[in-house]
């Protein structure tokens, strides 16, 4: 018998908690506990089939490079984050939001006061927890973490993205704020231990963070991808505590590869689910504990296909009934 | 178990004869290790021992094949429960259901999907691979009818898909002899159907939800001679199949229960959710998936799945470096360098043929990385650069000095241009904006 299907053994995929509710000092209505997994996903049963995974929609403050394909989906909520955020959680049907502060991707950006009032805005929006991406540019990272983990303080959103050459800032404000952080490495099992001890030294405990072993898109990369949180994956299982952390996946480019961007406008929306869908579905069947996409129509895909895999009828509100406050 | 090369030397009669075609008896162990060959090529071993080195060294998943002709398949055949641990060889086949309550035309434009719908990507043309034929009348005539008009105008692999056996009897009169897959034996049934599967020679499935049962069924088969099986764990949830796949998977490559040591069908049908059971069948272990008509845009997707979860994780597909024309260029046709990946050569390959600008594509040797990560990974540098201007003899083959270098690869321009001599442009990063960007005047 191979070590990861024994459940005696024992190893288990680390618990993070993510969101806080006013007894907590936030004001979510739900926490999600994510991870606690001992076996390969949907194996086990009982504790050791862990906390069912997540369904984020991807959502942006600046609209200028997201797929045209979602946003003549969603239309004028693409100029109203907070409507967009809120529409995520109430029509979508998301668990969560992320929500990526693309503003800061532009050149010259200096426009710090508005992450701020953003961030307050999609709180202000919102019940579940939430994801936020800053800028990816050191030269601004310190100031724009800091802006975004302030506003969001006792909230204990998952902060992202840190690198291995550049993690310090979004480390610094999940430690000062009290929030969760997102560790992303290309690809590779070794750079995702390597990143996890170097947050350790920050002084970051490891139930705050989640593993991003970077997705490439389905028939761009996703065979890699797909095989590393496998392996992420059986190592955990095997013992290998640096990596017993729940991933989150995200095939970021999914919408802009040659076969959805080159679709037909007819057919174009429901091409553009089906590539979502087929790499976070495979994601979630390697071990992805939360799963982001960005057209609606895939959550919903998503959202029905989830239950079939999971134990019990219902394991999605139990989850809630166990977790809310 | 599997056994070690040097477990299965110690049985072997040492005389290194080269009867089996390797030329030590050592080098033989090492291919059986690694369930490359056959142990029956060594004409000199005891009956006890070809048995006891055949169970331990045969592929722990019996190669079952479906269909005739060009577009038939096999699957089985695999080692592994996880790719990274070495591969999976034999993708699963898809094959698209049409009941025979059907209208004529819905059954025909199904088939005509079937049979003529491609999808290239990669350099490879993907489709959906055959029709599975539902009985859902429960008339033999009529089901018989059905596969015979398909049967007058595709040759496809083909699922037969009947619990009755006269059903079955009345469509593998038209099919039968094309090696179809006979779907499914169950307790009742399991007699009559080897007698069909003996009578046409071909693959038949056992259906039970429960892994004994599988095996009973399994066992009742092989008594009645019938070797070629595939087993349907007959889920009613994706759960069911992940569990029941992934085990009998497990059984399998250990070699702890052999009678398991055959490819799953899975019947999605079922199922209803069709995008999540094609995905889960691709990833966990089916070799042949029964779907419901799916759209385009989900084949075009499920295809693509398959395609990465089936390729080699330990080597890239790659193309062999050196100068490639496209569009029938002369002397003074711009050069454009790229990386010997197959996916980013046949995305630039499409993109310049679309636009039909005369060019030559100049792809250097980065060990299959794509340009980031060659870029990032140091695999394509100038001298890599340098190395693969004088292999190619490219300044015999222009008449200017010209590079055109990936968007990706502007950090490197500098240093190409240092060691190469030539002039280097940054092109697009792109590919899709190429066209454009050759139209408006690279030569400046
Ligand atoms: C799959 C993948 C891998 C696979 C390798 C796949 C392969 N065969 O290349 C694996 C897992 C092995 C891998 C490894 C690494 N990777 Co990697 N990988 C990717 C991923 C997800 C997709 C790459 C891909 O397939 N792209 C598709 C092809 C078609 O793109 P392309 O070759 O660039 O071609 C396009 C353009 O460049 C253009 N083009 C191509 N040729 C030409 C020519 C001309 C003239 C023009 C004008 C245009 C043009 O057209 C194409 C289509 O638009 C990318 C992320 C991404 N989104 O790109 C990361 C990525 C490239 N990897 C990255 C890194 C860091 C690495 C590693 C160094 C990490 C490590 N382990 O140390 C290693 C290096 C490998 C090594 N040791 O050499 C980083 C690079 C960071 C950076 N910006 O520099 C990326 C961006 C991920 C990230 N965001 O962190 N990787
Ligand atoms: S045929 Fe048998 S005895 Fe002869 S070399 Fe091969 S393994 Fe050895």
């Amino acid at each position: 018998m191979s070590e990861e299907h024994n459940p005696e053994q024992g190893n288990r995929i680390l618990e993070v908690s993510l969101g806080a509710t006013t007894a907590e000092g936030g004001t979510r209505e739900r926490v999600y506990t994510v991870g606690g997994a001992g076996t390969f996903p949907f194996l086990g049963a009982g504790p050791a089939a862990g906390h069912p995974p997540r369904i984020a929609l991807e959502i942006c403050d600046d609209t200028r490079t997201w797929s045209p394909i979602v946003l003549r989906e969603v239309g004028d909520l693409a100029g109203d984050t907070g409507a967009w955020a809120a529409a995520a959680e109430t029509t979508f049907g998301a668990d969560m939001v992320r929500l990526f502060f693309t503003s800061t991707r532009q050149r010259g950006f200096d426009d710090f006061a508005s992450l701020g009032t953003t961030m307050e805005e999609v709180i202000g929006a919102t019940k579940y927890p939430l994801i936020v991406e800053g800028s990816t540019e050191p030269g601004i990272d310190s100031e724009v973490y800091r802006r975004i983990g302030e506003a969001a303080e006792g909230e204990r959103i998952l902060l992202g993205t840190a690198e291995a050459d550049r993690y310090r800032s979004v480390a610094a404000s999940a430690l000062a704020y009290g929030h969760a952080l997102v560790a992303q490495t290309p690809i590779d099992i070794n750079l995702a231990k390597q990143l996890n001890i170097l947050l350790h030294e920050t002084g970051l405990p490891p139930e705050r963070i989640v593993i991003d072993p970077y997705t490439g898109t389905l028939g761009y990369g996703f065979e890699y991808s797909y095989s590393v949180m496998e392996r992420i994956r059986s190592v955990a299982l095997q013992g290998d505590a640096d990596l017993a952390r729940p991933m989150i996946s995200s095939a970021i480019d999914s919408l802009n590869v040659k076969e959805v961007r080159e679709a037909d406008p007819e057919t174009a929306d429901e091409v553009a689910i089906r590539w979502e869908f087929y790499a976070a579905f495979s994601a979630l069947v390697a071990g992805a504990e939360i799963v982001c996409v960005r057209h609606p129509g895939t959550v919903a895909l998503l959202r029905e296909a989830l239950p079939a895999l999971q134990e019990g009828s219902h394991p999605q509100e139990e989850a809630y009934g166990d977790e809310s406050a | 178990m599997a056994m070690k090369a040097l477990d299965i030397y110690k049985l072997l009669p040492k005389t290194n004869c080269k009867k089996c075609g390797f030329p030590t008896c050592l080098a033989f162990a090492m291919k059986l290790a690694s369930g490359k060959v056959d142990v029956d090529l060594c004409p000199d071993l005891d009956e006890q021992t070809r048995e006891l080195l055949g169970g331990a060294t045969r592929p722990p998943i019996r190669l079952v094949g479906i269909g005739a002709g060009e577009r038939s398949f096999a699957v089985g055949e695999e080692f592994v429960l996880y790719r990274h641990e070495r591969t999976f060889y034999h993708q699963p086949g898809l094959m698209m259901q049409v009941a025979d309550t059907w209208p004529g035309e819905r059954i025909e434009r199904i088939m005509t999907r079937v049979r003529d719908e491609t999808f290239h990507r990669v350099g490879e043309d993907l489709s959906v691979d055959g029709i599975a034929f539902r009985c859902e009348s429960g008339d033999a005539d009529q089901f018989g009818g059905v596969v015979g008009m398909v049967e007058a105008c595709a040759s496809l692999p083909e699922v037969v898909i009947a619990d009755d056996p006269e059903a079955q009897a009345a469509a593998l009169a038209h099919c039968g002899n094309f090696q179809p897959l006979i779907h499914a034996a169950c307790a009742d049934t399991v007699e009559a159907m080897c007698d069909l599967a003996r009578k046409y020679g071909c693959a038949l499935a056992v259906r039970a939800g429960d892994l004994e049962e599988l095996k009973r069924l399994v066992g009742l088969c092989r008594d009645r001679g019938i070797e070629n099986l595939m087993l349907d764990p007959a889920p009613a949830t994706l759960r069911d199949f992940l569990v029941r796949s992934v085990e009998i998977r497990r059984r399998a490559v250990e070699r702890t229960d052999p009678d398991l040591g055959y490819p799953v069908v899975f019947d999605t049908v079922p199922i209803d959710l069709p995008d999540a059971a094609t995905a889960l069948g691709i990833l966990k272990y089916a070799g042949v998936i029964i779907i419901d008509e799916l759209a385009p845009s989900s084949t075009m997707a499920a295809l693509t799945l398959r395609q990465n979860i089936y390729t080699d994780p330990q080597k890239p597909i790659q193309v062999t470096p050196g100068l490639y024309p496209v569009n029938a260029p002369t002397g003074s046709a711009p050069v454009l360098m790229t990386v010997n990946f197959s996916l980013t050569y046949f995305t630039l390959l499409g993109y310049l043929e679309a636009a039909g600008i005369p060019c030559y594509l100049f792809i250097v040797d980065t060990e299959g990385m794509s340009v980031l990560t060659a870029v990032a990974g140091g695999k394509l540098t100038e001298t890599v650069v340098a190395d693969a201007i004088k292999k190619t003899d490219l300044e015999n083959r222009v008449d200017h000095r010209i590079l055109i270098i990936p968007g990706y690869a502007a950090p490197l321009s500098g240093k190409i241009e240092e060691e190469t001599g030539w002039e280097v442009r940054v092109g697009p990063r792109d590919a899709a904006e190429i066209g454009e960007y050759l139209e408006t005047g690279w030569e400046a």
